[in-house]
């Protein structure tokens, strides 16, 4: 790695943007491949430095969508680069920015702030060491469900029988009746996978958060939205994933590894 | 040894790293840090991340990211939107 040029560290920049914090010495040079192609550079003191780049003092901001995505993925991709160079990196969320003060430029601040959180930063990088975040979503088809709820529900069944046996046009209050039930049956259903689920997901993680169910296209409901910090090679979660999957109209989206985003606050 | 991936392995999506990028991470609310670091930090992560995605969600690309943060019903409750076929067998 190369030094980085004496003009990029010479503590000008009114602010300096921070990708994420990692143990080390603080002297790399990324080159040119942060936000709208800033030169990525490492800044720190004795065991931790954060990956940053020189910018004004003011936070990243665009009304075009575009522009939006492309830092986003700039971002990513930084923190990616530092995760090849470092290993483990805790990365930051998109858009902290470091600001100068009266007495410091805004590297001296970022060094400042290095300095106060270092334990915190060594112990947070230790425990994630050897460990990336995974994304597991378990989505059910409604309609795959409901036709097997109707088929296998006892009450269900009994339900249907007797909307059949009516005259047409005399069967309306029942089968209200059996909307509801249905209803219920999905929302007892949905429940019991989303605990059996996520019982078994559990062990395979050695951390595991439960996000916000998101909204899906079409027929397709999300059970479960999960965020597991995992060791890296672990390979019970895939056969754990693939029997999840066996359960009919179930099917479970996975992704990672990814810098563990969802573990590094609180 | 190659790790056994699960067979339900997906590529991941654009809302797969907004959700992390914008809304997770170290210091989510640069103004939390401020009063736990004692140190001016710019406290507009947040406020730029919406102000941000409110077109993109202008643009469709972000509904979902959208309808979590503003906590909209859950999608539990649509259930009850089911539209059932009452006569499905």
């Amino acid at each position: 790695m190369t030094t980085p040029p004496s003009n990029l560290t010479a503590d000008k920049a009114g602010g300096v943007y921070v990708y994420c914090v990692a143990r080390g010495d603080g002297n790399r040079l990324f080159g040119p491949i942060g936000l709208d192609g800033r030169v990525v550079y490492t800044a720190g003191n004795k065991e931790i430095l954060a990956v940053v780049h020189n910018c004004s003092a003011q936070p990243y901001e665009s009304q075009d969508p575009q522009v939006v995505h492309g830092w986003v993925v700039a971002h990513q991709n930084v923190v990616l680069a530092a995760t090849e160079a470092f290993g483990t990196v805790l990365p930051m969320a998109f858009d902290v920015i470091v600001r100068d003060s009266a007495t410091a430029g805004a590297v001296g601040t970022l060094k400042t702030w290095l300095d106060q959180k270092r334990d915190r930063y060594v112990q947070l990088l230790d425990r994630l060491a050897g460990k990336a975040e995974y994304g597991v979503q378990v989505l059910w088809d409604c309609q795959a469900i409901a036709a097997w709820l109707a088929g296998t529900d006892d009450e269900l069944r009994k339900m249907q029988d007797e909307i059949r046996s009516k005259p047409k046009g005399l069967g309306h209050l029942l089968r209200q009746k059996l909307a509801k039930a249905m209803r219920a049956a999905m929302e007892k259903q949905a429940d019991r996978f989303a605990q059996d689920f996520y019982a078994r997901i559990r062990p395979c993680m050695e951390d595991l958060r439960v996000e916000k169910p998101k909204k899906v296209d079409g027929d397709r409901q999300m059970l479960l939205n999960l965020s597991g910090l995992m060791r890296i090679g672990s390979r019970e979660l895939g056969r754990v994933l693939d029997e999840i999957e066996q359960n009919k109209g179930v099917t479970v989206r996975f992704t990672g590894p990814w810098p563990p985003y969802s573990f590094v606050g609180g | 040894m190659q790790p056994e991936l699960p067979k339900a392995y997906h590529r991941a999506t654009l809302v797969d790293l907004l959700d992390r990028v914008l809304d997770r991470g170290l210091f989510l609310r640069a103004d939390l840090v401020i009063s736990l670091a004692g140190i001016p930090l710019i406290g507009a992560t947040l406020s730029v991340a919406l102000a941000g995605t409110q077109t993109l969600v202008q643009y469709g690309v972000l509904a979902d990211w959208d309808e979590e943060i503003r906590a909209v019903p859950p999608p539990r409750r649509r259930m009850a939107d089911l539209e059932m076929d009452a006569t499905a067998s």
